[in-house]
C-alpha cells in the first residue's frame, strides 16, 4: 500500500518526468518532494502552485454544471503549459478534510500528458483509498 | 522647503533571522535543544503539546486544532469503535496508525496526510507565543507511532511561514480564537463579494458564541483551512472577533474625564498586537 513517498516515486516514473510533489493548497506545504522543479526551490513551487490550485478550486465557472453534491474539490486536474515543460496539478479527494494536490512537472520533448493525466488519476486513487 | 522627516523605524524583533545552526528556527529554544540531542518525550506548551521521538516530532496536539481521530472520525473516514480497538492493541513496537493500516481500514496514504494536517496545525498553536515556559518529560513515543515524523525546523518554519501568511489575510491574530460575530459589510454583497462555498459553511456557524477553532471541529474540518476562511471573511468584513466584556462601570462619585483622544484607539490596537506577537 502506497505512502506518500512511493506515490511520488512512482510518478517520478512517468515518461518525462522531471519533479512530483504532493502539496496542502491551503498552506502551500509540500508534504513530500522527489526530484527537480523550475527555479531549483521545491518549497517556493509548492506554494505558488498551491495558489492556483486554490484560486482554480474557488471559482464557480470551474465547477461541474450538474454539482447537485457538492464535491470538495470540484476539480480533477490543471494543466499548465510553457515552451519546455508541461505541470499537471491532480487534486486529491479525501474521505476527511484536507487540501492536498498533487503535482508534476514533464519535460515537453520527452513528456506525455495524455498518459500522465490517467496514470496521475490513478496514483491519487491508490494514495488515499489503498 | 521642508521635508517631513519619517519617523524611525521601530525595531523588529525578527525571530526567523539568525536560525540556530541545530536546525531550530528560533521559534522555540528548548525545541530546538531537544531536536539536537535527539530527545523522545513530550514538550508540554500554554497552547498545545508537541510528541518528540529521537529528536523528531512525530505528534502534536492542541485544544484549538481537532485532532487526528476527530478529523477521521468526523465524516466516516474511520468508526469510532475502529480507532478505539487500534489505540486499545497498540504498543511501542506497533502503533496505532500502523494497526490502522495493517488491518485495512485506512490506506497509508490517507493516514499519512490526515497526521501531517493534524501535526502541523497543533503545532501552529503549540508554538506560539506564551506567557509561560514549556515543560519537557522525557520518556516514550506517542502511542499512534511515528506515521510521518517531521523535525523541529521543518515545523517551526511552517508555523512562521503560517503566521505570515494569515497576517497578510487579516493582520489581527484575535481572530483566530476569540468569539466570532457576523457583522454586516459595507453595501449590499455582490456576486463578486460572496464567499467561496468553504467560507459560506463557516459563516452559518458564527454565532457570538464559537470560535474558529469550534467551527473547525464542528464541520470536522481542520484548523489551519478555517483560520484561513475566517481570516478571509474578516477581510470581507463579514466577520469580527466579538470584543471582550467592557470593565465594569467605576464606582460613583468619581469623574473620569471623557476621553476623546483618538491615541487612545491606537494604544489600544497597538498593545493587542504587542500581546498576539
Amino acid at each position: 500500500m502506497p505512502g506518500i513517498d512511493e506515490c511520488l516515486l512512482e510518478a517520478m516514473r512517468l515518461p518525462g518526468a522531471r519533479g512530483a510533489a504532493l502539496v496542502d493548497w491551503t498552506s502551500g506545504l509540500a508534504l513530500g518532494t522527489v526530484g527537480e522543479f523550475p527555479g531549483g526551490d521545491h518549497e517556493a513551487a509548492a506554494a505558488e502552485a498551491a495558489e492556483i490550485a486554490r484560486l482554480a478550486a474557488e471559482q464557480r465557472a470551474f465547477a461541474p454544471v450538474d454539482d447537485a453534491v457538492a464535491a470538495d474539490p470540484p476539480l480533477e486536474d490543471l494543466i499548465i503549459s510553457n515552451r519546455d515543460s508541461y505541470h499537471l496539478l491532480r487534486f486529491v479527494p479525501t474521505s476527511f478534510d484536507s487540501s492536498v494536490f498533487l503535482h508534476v512537472c514533464l519535460g515537453r520533448s520527452d513528456g506525455n500528458l495524455a498518459l500522465a493525466r490517467i496514470r496521475l488519476g490513478e496514483m491519487a486513487g491508490r494514495l488515499v483509498l489503498g | 522647503m521642508t521635508h517631513a522627516v519619517p519617523p524611525p523605524r521601530l525595531p523588529v524583533r525578527d525571530r526567523a533571522a539568525a536560525p540556530d545552526p541545530a536546525g531550530g528556527g528560533g521559534v522555540s529554544p528548548m525545541l530546538t535543544r531537544l531536536a539536537a540531542e535527539r530527545a523522545t518525550g513530550v514538550l508540554e506548551r500554554e497552547h498545545g503539546t508537541l510528541h518528540l521521538a529521537d529528536g523528531h516530532v512525530v505528534h502534536a496536539e492542541s485544544p484549538f486544532a481537532p485532532g487526528l481521530a476527530d478529523l477521521l472520525l468526523a465524516h466516516g473516514t474511520l468508526t469510532p469503535d475502529a480507532w478505539r480497538q487500534a489505540v486499545e492493541r497498540a504498543d511501542e513496537e506497533r502503533g496505532a496508525g500502523r494497526l490502522l493500516v495493517e488491518a485495512g481500514l485506512v490506506a497509508r496514504g490517507a493516514l499519512e496526510i490526515c497526521h501531517l494536517g493534524a501535526v502541523y496545525d497543533a503545532g501552529y498553536f503549540a508554538l506560539a507565543p506564551s506567557s509561560t515556559p514549556g515543560r519537557f518529560h522525557y520518556g516514550t513515543g506517542h502511542l499512534l507511532g511515528a506515521v510521518r515524523p517531521v523535525t523541529v525546523a521543518e515545523l517551526e518554519r511552517e508555523t512562521l511561514r503560517r503566521r505570515a501568511l494569515l497576517h497578510r489575510l487579516w493582520p489581527q491574530p484575535l481572530v483566530d480564537t476569540a468569539p466570532l460575530l457576523r457583522t454586516a459589510p459595507p453595501g449590499a454583497p455582490g456576486p463578486a463579494t460572496a464567499p467561496a462555498a468553504r467560507q459560506r459553511a463557516v459563516l452559518a456557524l458564527v454565532d457570538g458564541v464559537r470560535t474558529a477553532p469550534d467551527i473547525a471541529r464542528a464541520l470536522g474540518r481542520r484548523a489551519f483551512p478555517t483560520l484561513t476562511d475566517v481570516r478571509r471573511l474578516a477581510a470581507a468584513g463579514l466577520v469580527a472577533a466579538k470584543p471582550p466584556p467592557a470593565a465594569p462601570d467605576p464606582p460613583p462619585g468619581i469623574a473620569l474625564p471623557p476621553v476623546t483622544d483618538p491615541d487612545i484607539t491606537l494604544l489600544k490596537r497597538l498593545r493587542d498586537a504587542l500581546e498576539a506577537l
